[in-house]
């Protein structure tokens, strides 16, 4: 159907027309999804057991069981573009108890997997890349957890990179090999 | 036909409308067909199994002088009696008929741009049932005569109504139950939904009437314990389970003149041993020797010998009656039946399996059946609702719809629908609002399925009554420690937001799977299994009372999830069907029986033991030991035809000749 038109921008963008149409849809994301999760992603039958598991869900607009409908519907653009995306703390409950035997957890990974070929991707995630390729750690040891450490008779670093640096070099290795680092730092010099 | 004449074969196939034709080219098999020897005429059609097919083969036979005729269809287990009348209607034995099956065998499997490949397939498959035709011979069916009685295995709902059916039409009808009284689960209800009868008012005169039929001969406290034989001459043996307790009919067997159990309970009042009674789900004591309720049928007491200690003071309470013996063992017993019925039910899935929603970990989280008990005017409470914890009648309730049911999971889950739990639910949602004004009811739902008569204007009152309906399934429950109350959490879906609805006492439905010990009767009977572990029918739309065991019968929930109204239908459908060869008077056999050539046999008597049908012997015959095949019995398995050493053994229908034509045919015939 031919839109009518304000000719006002501000009010042509209000106003549009929000139903979902076919054309939303691209039916290759779907694949996309499943061959990444490795999951029956488009299985879902949307009885919302993952989001009351979700941990995020009541302290946050994020809401598993939608990406699951996005995924159905196959709407990449909206679930790449969703910031929501990012609010999974991949714990799994959905996991464990989708009666569908779905991973809806992997469903999100896949997203964000995809999301990040399109430079998609919170800076925070891309501070943590740097901070691993750096320390070996996403959460590198700090002076409070050394003097808890001290305190309970345990040496102030615990026997991982922060006791023998010279694993990390592997670790950069395995990390360039996948460009994280680089293309961590290149999205991050461009904001 | 005359022998040794050069065999003539008509070759039909059918399209199965784009079932076959769908997927391979009909008309290249046709014109292959043509080339085949021995084959004098090759056609096809739209639909092979109407009346216009029917009638092509019906021509074809008188035109062309055919002796043989093969049809490319759909599987035997479908078609074949139906071409087979076909062929008779041309004049031909039925048994010069051979179907190939490239329908399932084929075009379903291979539907995807197999196109050349099928075809070819179907050549094969056509050159060998060729090959094979121009073998057969004519074949006679026998007939057996049908014991005019019947047996229900099962005396809920369904078995009861299968029984009465068919005692009124005038059959002996041997109604066995494994537990002490007749009623079943529907016994276990308070209302039914959606008229709200009181299911006790609408089953016990239905049990009275069981009882006072004199073609029902009721077996309670009974097991079938082994069946042999086949359609129309059944012999199968029960168990009579030790009662410990004498009818006043057996009493009098006994001598005990007006003595037996007269129901009076003065046994039980003495009786130091106390037991969860399973009809309330455990939730009330009965006694070692105890009737399930006061509505029993027979109303007969029952010592559980399993918890008995055998002090004797009830043999003295009930004193001159006699009715009791402690020394009491199982009795076997043996009837003939023509056909028999299956009505064995359903039990709830272990739902403590699905750890997240807390059965047996909260005092307050019960079962559909539990809640039953406790609504019911002649449950443990006497009808009023109270909650395990404290007694107290709750305010708020929870419901768990599809708790375990439509579940992948594996476990104790099943991912089919049990079909009657919407509509209990919503049956439950009505009774608190009777019972208890101003309560609050949640029901969470994936979907409400309403499908039945009158169904979905009860989810309409229901919800006008102030049910609140969640669109979400319950994600997990937890219990608050010092109230005992339950935190509900779910997401939802409809107004995309999770919630944590906190309630008095939460009810799961739970899902149902057939009866325990269900597999092991089944397979005493020849009974399969479908995938999801509930009988199987011979065909889902066209004979779903029917099994493959020729004689033997499904009704009710042991064939799948039903409620009531399906349950009683289904159970009537059966009993007319179990009806039918018991009023014919006698079955036709498939001639597919072994026959024994006694020049051939040696006498050894290896096959003897091989039959699982125990349909072979050895006999004596003019100073030869020979085996003899018990026509009727033989399933024509080919086990010990197979086995023969001196290939003394004849398989009808399935003769080496005939095998090896088709062997042949495969490997000499095909695509060059």
């Amino acid at each position: 159907m031919a839109a009518k038109s304000y000719n006002i921008s501000e009010l042509d963008n209000k106003l549009a027309d929000r139903r979902y149409h076919l054309a939303d849809s691209n039916p290759e994301f779907t694949q996309k999804i499943l061959k990444t999760s490795r999951t029956i992603a488009n299985m879902c039958y949307q009885c919302g057991t993952c989001t009351g598991s979700c941990p995020s869900a009541p302290r946050s607009s994020y809401r598993i069981r939608l990406f699951m409908r996005r995924c159905v519907l196959g709407l990449e653009n909206e679930s790449l573009t969703d910031p929501d995306l990012w609010l999974c703390t991949t714990c799994y409950s959905c996991t464990d108890r989708c009666p569908r035997d779905i991973a809806p957890t992997d469903v999100i990974m896949a997203m964000r997997n995809l999301a990040f070929k399109r430079d998609i991707i919170p800076k925070n995630f891309l501070q943590t890349v740097q901070l691993i390729y750096n320390s070996g750690h996403g959460v590198p040891n700090n002076d409070v957890n050394r003097a808890a450490r001290t305190k309970l008779g345990l040496p102030a670093d615990p026997p991982t990179t922060h006791t023998y640096a010279e694993f990390i070099p592997g670790i950069q290795k395995i990390i360039d090999h996948y460009e994280l680092k680089a293309n961590a730092d290149r999205i991050l010099k461009g904001d | 036909m005359a022998e040794n004449t050069e065999p003539r074969i008509g070759v039909f196939l059918c399209h199965c409308g784009t079932n076959i034709a769908g997927s391979l080219s009909i008309d290249d098999v046709v014109n292959y067909a043509k080339t085949l020897p021995y084959v004098a005429v090759a056609d096809q059609y739209q639909y092979m199994c109407s009346t216009p097919g029917q009638k092509k083969i019906d021509d074809a036979i008188k035109e062309h002088n055919l002796t043989g005729v093969v049809v490319a269809a759909c599987s035997p287990r479908l078609h074949e009696p139906t071409f087979r009348t076909a062929t008779r209607e041309g004049g031909l034995n039925p048994f010069r008929f051979e179907m190939a099956n490239i329908r399932e065998q084929n075009s379903w499997v291979h539907m995807h741009g197999m196109w050349d490949e099928a075809t070819d397939k179907a050549k094969d498959q056509v050159r060998m049932a060729v090959a094979k035709a121009a073998k057969l011979e004519d074949l006679i069916p026998k007939s057996v005569p049908v014991e005019h009685a019947a047996m229900v295995v099962g005396a809920g709902v369904g078995g009861m109504q299968a029984a009465l059916d068919l005692a009124s039409a005038g059959i002996k009808t041997y109604l066995i139950e494994a537990t002490p009284t007749i009623g079943g689960r529907m016994s276990q209800l308070d209302k039914t939904f959606p008229t709200l009868d009181c299911s006790q008012c609408i089953l016990t005169p239905k049990m009275v009437d069981v009882g006072r039929h004199p073609n029902i001969e009721m077996m309670t406290y009974t097991e079938v314990e082994n069946v042999e034989g086949y359609i129309g001459n059944f012999d199968i043996t029960l168990r009579k389970k030790a009662r410990g307790v004498l009818t006043p009919t057996e009493a009098t067997a006994k001598g005990i003149v007006g003595g037996g159990c007269n129901g009076c309970g003065d046994c039980t009042d003495v009786c130091p041993v106390i037991k969860p009674n399973p009809f309330e789900m455990g939730m009330a004591p009965r006694k070692a020797i105890y009737i399930y309720h006061a509505q029993v049928m027979p109303l007969i007491y029952t010592v559980d010998f399993d918890s008995c200690v055998k002090c004797g003071l009830c043999v003295e309470a009930c004193g001159e009656k006699k009715a009791i013996d402690l020394e009491m063992q199982d009795e076997f017993i043996t009837v003939k039946v023509g056909t028999a019925i299956i009505a064995t039910g359903f039990d709830l899935i272990p739902i403590e399996g699905k750890k997240e929603w807390g059965y047996k970990r909260f005092d307050n989280v019960i079962s559909s059946l539990e809640f039953e008990r406790l609504i019911c005017a002649s449950g443990p409470t006497g009808g009023h609702l109270i909650r395990p914890s404290d007694g107290k009648t709750p305010q708020a309730v929870g419901y768990v719809l599809c708790a375990g049911s439509r579940d992948n999971t594996g476990g104790v889950a099943k991912p089919y629908c049990s079909r009657f739990c919407c509509m209990y639910s919503l049956k439950h949602a009505h009774q608190m609002y009777e019972k208890i004004p101003g309560c609050k009811v949640y029901l969470f739902y994936m979907d409400i399925r309403s499908f039945g008569k009158a169904y979905e204007e009860f989810y309409y009152r229901i919800q006008n009554e102030g049910a609140k309906f969640i669109r979400g399934r319950v994600a997990n429950v937890l219990e608050d420690p010092e109230t005992k109350n339950l935190h509900i959490f779910a997401e939802d879906t409809l107004l995309g937001r999770p919630v944590d609805i906190e309630v008095d006492m939460l009810v799961l439905a739970a899902a149902i799977e057939p009866k325990e010990g269900a597999n092991v009767l089944r397979k005493k009977f020849g009974v399969s299994a479908s995938q999801d572990g509930w009988m199987l029918e011979a065909h889902p739309k066209l004979n779903p009372c029917g099994t493959t065991t020729a004689g033997v019968f499904l009704a009710g929930v042991c064939q799948g999830p039903k409620d009531i109204p399906d349950t009683v239908a289904q159970a009537e459908g059966a009993a007319s069907a179990a009806s039918i060869p018991i009023h014919m008077g006698e079955v036709e056999l498939e001639p597919y029986f072994a026959i024994c050539m006694e020049d051939l046999c040696a006498g050894c008597g290896m096959c003897v033991n091989l039959c699982p049908y125990s349909a072979l012997a050895l006999i004596e015959k003019e100073g030869r030991t020979v085996m003899q095949v018990t026509e009727a019995k033989c399933k024509g398995c080919g086990t010990c035809g197979g086995f023969c050493p001196g290939g003394a053994i004849k398989m009808q229908h399935f003769t080496t000749p005939q095998i090896a034509a088709q062997i042949d045919a495969f490997f000499a015939g095909g695509v060059q």
